[in-house]
C-alpha cells in the first residue's frame, strides 16, 4: 500500500482558508495533497496560467497526522472540455504536476481515454453522467494508465448531488471493474474533508470492494503522481525514464533526480 | 440493497484455557513472542489500590529509548551486532511509521531484522524478500527478513557486506525508532550508548496510570466455563465489559433506553471497588512476565475476588503480532491478548487480531 | 470432557477460535462544528446521527438500532457501537453528514474496531516528545 493522497483540493485566491483546508488534510492523515485549478475552455479566451508556487504557501509545511514528515503539495490542472479542439496541451501544462480533463460530451470522453495526454478523467458529480461509459474507451484508459477520479465533497454538501454521485460512480464501477479509479475531496472549506479510512469504506457505496476503495486513496493516487512525472518529463523517451520515476516517491530524497531535487527538498523540509 | 453494505472485515478470537501449571501450558510463550506492546491493562475485582509488591513490578518496567532518523545499517554495526543484537532481548521497532502506508522495520529479540517495505523501496533495495500477504491487485509491500544470526551474516561473509551496502549505499533506509533492551551487560551498555551518542535520542519510562471504580457491576466468571454457557458470559461479552470499563463506558442501561443499550454481561454481581491500572511505552515481554508472576501471586492471601485480568495491546503498526507472523493494519490493526488469572492457577487466555493477521498460535 | 460441577480439579486444555463471531463493532468518533461554541446533548448527537442514517438510507434502510456508549459533551467525542451489518451504512451516514442545524460540520472517526478493548490501547497515539 502507498501513502493516502487527496488529488483535490480547490484553489482559491482566499490564501488563508487554502491553508487551513490543506493543515486539515495533514491532520487526517494525508501526505499528499493536490491543489486543484478549474479552466473551463468552452468558454471564450479562458487562458491557462501559471499555478502559484506551493513554496509561497507555507513557512513550515504541516505535519502529516501519525508521522515525522510534512505534507507534500502539489499542483494540479483540470480542463473542462466538450469539443476536442479546447484540448490544446501546451507548455502551460507542464507547469502542474497533475493534469484532468473534465468531459462534458461522449465525444470527448472517448477522445480523453484514448488518446489525451493527461492523468486524470473527472466523473461528473454535480449532475447525471451525460453519456454512458462505454467499455472501449474505459479499457482503452485503463490501458494507458490513466485514471477515473470521483469527487465526494458534492453529495456532502446537498442530497441531490449525492444521488448523482452515487449513481455515476456505480455506472463507472460496473464498467471498470473498480480498476483505475481515484477518490477524492473537491474540497473547499476544512470541514468538506473526511479521512482517508472514512473514504476508503464509502467506497463501498460507489461499488468498490474494501480494498479497491482504499487503493482509491492510496495505490492508485501513487500511480496517477507517477504518470504526471512520466507526462512531464516526457521528451520522446518515455520508456528509458520510466524506471526511474518510483524514485520520486520515496522517502530517501537523495536518489530524486537533479532536476527535481531542488523542489522536492524545499517543498519537504 | 447491496450485500456489500453489511458485510464487514474479518476478525478472529482464540480463546484457550488451561491451568499455569500444566506441563504444556504455553502462556510462557505467547507472551514471550508478543514482541512489540504498547499498553498493559490490569484489572481486580474488589481491590482499593495496586499493592505494593505490584507497585514495584511495575514501576521496575525497563525503560526505553527515542531515536531520531536512525539508519537501518547501524543494526550491523559490528560491535553492536555482537554484544547487544546477538545477546538477544533488543527490541526495535520504527516510531511514527504506518505499515499499511510506509516503511517500516523491527528488529526481534530473535535477531531477525524485518523489514516492510514498499515496492520501490524494495526494487532499489536489492535484498531478498516476499510480497506481503496483504497485497491487494499488484504487490506493493514487500517483506524481507534477515536473519542476523545466521552464519552468512558473519561480518566477515560475503552476505553481510552485501546486506550492509544494499542498506547503506543503495537505499539508505533510516527512521526514528523505540528501542528498548531487557538483559544489561556491561559491554552491551556501552555498544548502546556508543549507538545513541551518534543520534539524537531521548530516554523514556513507560507511563503509569491507576483509578478505583466504585460500585461496578462485574461479570462472574467460572474458570471451566470458558464459553459462557451457563456460569460464565461468553469470551466476546467479557472482551466487551472488560473495554468498557477501560473506556470509561456505563452500563446502567435498559433495553428501551435511547441513548445507550449497553448493560454488563449475565451472571453478574456488583463489586464496591475494582481497581483498574494502565501502563503505556514500550512493554518488553520480559516484564509483562514479571507482572503475569505477580499477578499470579495475587491470589496466595485470601481475596473477595475469584479471578483478575492482564489486558496487552501490541503495537498496531508492528510488522509481526506473534512470533515472526505477519501484521497488517486494514481499517484497524488489532493485536491484542488477555488472560484472565483464577485463584487456583487456572486461566483463559484470549488473543484477537483484525483482519490482516495469521491466527493468533 | 470433564464435568462442570467439579469445582476445584484444574482445568483442562482447551481451545476455541472465533472467527468473525464479534456481533458488533465500535467506533470512535468526535464531531466538528464550524462555530466552536455550539454545544449538543448526547441525545442531540444521536438524533443527528439517525437523521444522516434516514437522510442516505430511508426508513428501512436505516432501521437499525445502534449505541452511543460514551459521549463528552464538552469535547463532543463518543463511541458508537453497531451490529457488525450496520457498520458500513453507519459509517458511510457519518461521512456523508454536513451540516448540523445549518451549520457546517463533519464527523471525525478515530478508530474503528470489532474490540471495544482495543480502543483504548491505539498505539498511533502515542506521542514521545524528544526535548
Amino acid at each position: 500500500m502507498a501513502v493516502f493522497m487527496d488529488l483535490n483540493i480547490t484553489y482559491t485566491t482566499d490564501k488563508k482558508r487554502l491553508r487551513s483546508v490543506i493543515e486539515t488534510a495533514a491532520h487526517l492523515g494525508y501526505s499528499t495533497v493536490a491543489i486543484n485549478y478549474v479552466v473551463d475552455l468552452q468558454q471564450k479566451k479562458q487562458e491557462i496560467g501559471k499555478p502559484k508556487c506551493v513554496l509561497e504557501l507555507f513557512d513550515t509545511f504541516p505535519i502529516v497526522q501519525g508521522k515525522s514528515r510534512p505534507i507534500k503539495v502539489l499542483n494540479r490542472l483540470t480542463v473542462v472540455a466538450s469539443d476536442p479542439s479546447h484540448f490544446r496541451p501546451n507548455a502551460e501544462y507542464k507547469a502542474y504536476d497533475l493534469v484532468a480533463v473534465y468531459p462534458k460530451t461522449e465525444k470527448l470522453f472517448h477522445a480523453a481515454c484514448m488518446t489525451f495526454d493527461v492523468d486524470i478523467i473527472c466523473v461528473a458529480v454535480t449532475e447525471k453522467q451525460p453519456f454512458f461509459f462505454k467499455r472501449s474507451p474505459v479499457n482503452g484508459a485503463i490501458e494507458r494508465g490513466v485514471f477515473f477520479e470521483i469527487s465526494y465533497t458534492p453529495a456532502i454538501r446537498d442530497s441531490t448531488m449525492r444521488r448523482y454521485t452515487i449513481a455515476n460512480a456505480i455506472s463507472l464501477t460496473e464498467t471498470c471493474k473498480g480498476k483505475n479509479l481515484i477518490v477524492t475531496s473537491g474540497a473547499e472549506r476544512p470541514l468538506e474533508l473526511r479521512g482517508p479510512y472514512d473514504i476508503a469504506n464509502l467506497g463501498l457505496l460507489f461499488g468498490l470492494s474494501e480494498e479497491d476503495g482504499k487503493a482509491a486513496i492510496s495505490t492508485n493516487c501513487r500511480a496517477v503522481h507517477l504518470h504526471g512525472e512520466t507526462r512531464k518529463t516526457a521528451l520522446g523517451i518515455v520508456h528509458t525514464m520510466k524506471k526511474d520515476q518510483p524514485l520520486t516517491e520515496r522517502q530517501e530524497e537523495e536518489h530524486v533526480p537533479a532536476s527535481k531535487r531542488a523542489k522536492l527538498e524545499t517543498v519537504d523540509s | 440493497m447491496y450485500p456489500e453494505l453489511a458485510k464487514c472485515p474479518r476478525s478472529l478470537l482464540v480463546c484457550e484455557k488451561s491451568n499455569f501449571e500444566h506441563e504444556k501450558s504455553r502462556h510462557d510463550t505467547h507472551v514471550s513472542k508478543h514482541y512489540f506492546n504498547h499498553k498493559v491493562s490490569v484489572v481486580i475485582p474488589e481491590c482499593g489500590a495496586l499493592s505494593s509488591r505490584l507497585a514495584t513490578v511495575i514501576n521496575n518496567f525497563s525503560k526505553y529509548f527515542l531515536v531520531k532518523n536512525l539508519p537501518v545499517y547501524e543494526f550491523l554495526d559490528k560491535d553492536f551486532l555482537k554484544n547487544v543484537v546477538w545477546n538477544g532481548a533488543l527490541y526495535a521497532l520504527s516510531y511514527k511509521t504506518s505499515i499499511d502506508q510506509d516503511n517500516t522495520i523491527a528488529l526481534l529479540p530473535s535477531s531477525q531484522l524485518i523489514l516492510s517495505v514498499d515496492k520501490d523501496t524494495y526494487e532499489q533495495l536489492g535484498l531478498e524478500g516476499k510480497p506481503s500477504q496483504y497485497n491487494h491487485r499488484q504487490p506493493m509491500r514487500y517483506v524481507v527478513t534477515i536473519d542476523l544470526t545466521d552464519k552468512s551474516m558473519d561480518p566477515e561473509g560475503k552476505r553481510y557486506q552485501r546486506v550492509l551496502s544494499c542498506l547503506k549505499e543503495r537505499v539508505p533506509l533510516k527512521s526514528d525508532f523505540l528501542l528498548g533492551r531487557h538483559n544489561s551487560g556491561a559491554n552491551g551498555d556501552r555498544a548502546l550508548q556508543s549507538l545513541l551518542s551518534r543520534y539524537q535520542w531521548k530516554e523514556h519510562r513507560p507511563v503509569v496510570s491507576s483509578h478505583t471504580l466504585k460500585d461496578l457491576p462485574c461479570p462472574s466468571l467460572h474458570a471451566l466455563d470458558l464459553r459462557g454457557d451457563q456460569r460464565s458470559c461468553d469470551p466476546h461479552s467479557f472482551l466487551e465489559w472488560l473495554g468498557a470499563v477501560s473506556a470509561g463506558v456505563s452500563c446502567d442501561n435498559t433495553a428501551a433506553s435511547f441513548l445507550s443499550t449497553y448493560i454488563c454481561p449475565e451472571p453478574q454481581t456488583l463489586v464496591s471497588q475494582a481497581l483498574h491500572c494502565t501502563v503505556s511505552g514500550l512493554l518488553l515481554p520480559e516484564d509483562i512476565y514479571s507482572l503475569l508472576q505477580e499477578l499470579r501471586r495475587y491470589f496466595d492471601e485470601p481475596k473477595f475476588t475469584s479471578w483478575l485480568s492482564l489486558t496487552v495491546h501490541g503495537f498496531m503498526d508492528s510488522p509481526v503480532s506473534w512470533g515472526d507472523a505477519e501484521h497488517g493494519f486494514h481499517k484497524g490493526g488489532e493485536n491484542f491478548y488477555n488472560l484472565v488469572l483464577f485463584k487456583n492457577q487456572d486461566y483463559w487466555l484470549h488473543m484477537g487480531t483484525g483482519s490482516h493477521d495469521r491466527c493468533p498460535p | 470432557m470433564r464435568r462442570a460441577d467439579i469445582k476445584d480439579e484444574p482445568a483442562t486444555y482447551e481451545r476455541l477460535v472465533y472467527k468473525n463471531t464479534s456481533v458488533y463493532h465500535y467506533m470512535r468518533i468526535s464531531l466538528v462544528l464550524e462555530n466552536e461554541n455550539t454545544r449538543l446533548s448526547a441525545a442531540q448527537l444521536k438524533q443527528l446521527i439517525v437523521s444522516g442514517l434516514r437522510d442516505l438510507y430511508g426508513e428501512v434502510g436505516s432501521a437499525f438500532p445502534f449505541d452511543l456508549l460514551k459521549f463528552d459533551a464538552r469535547a463532543l467525542t463518543g463511541v458508537l457501537r453497531v451490529y457488525n451489518s450496520g457498520l458500513v451504512k453507519l459509517w458511510s451516514a457519518l461521512t456523508l453528514l454536513g451540516s448540523y442545524q445549518n451549520e457546517r460540520c463533519s464527523f471525525r472517526v478515530t478508530q474503528v474496531s470489532p474490540f471495544l478493548l482495543t480502543l483504548s490501547g491505539n498505539s498511533r497515539e502515542l506521542e514521545l516528545e524528544l526535548d
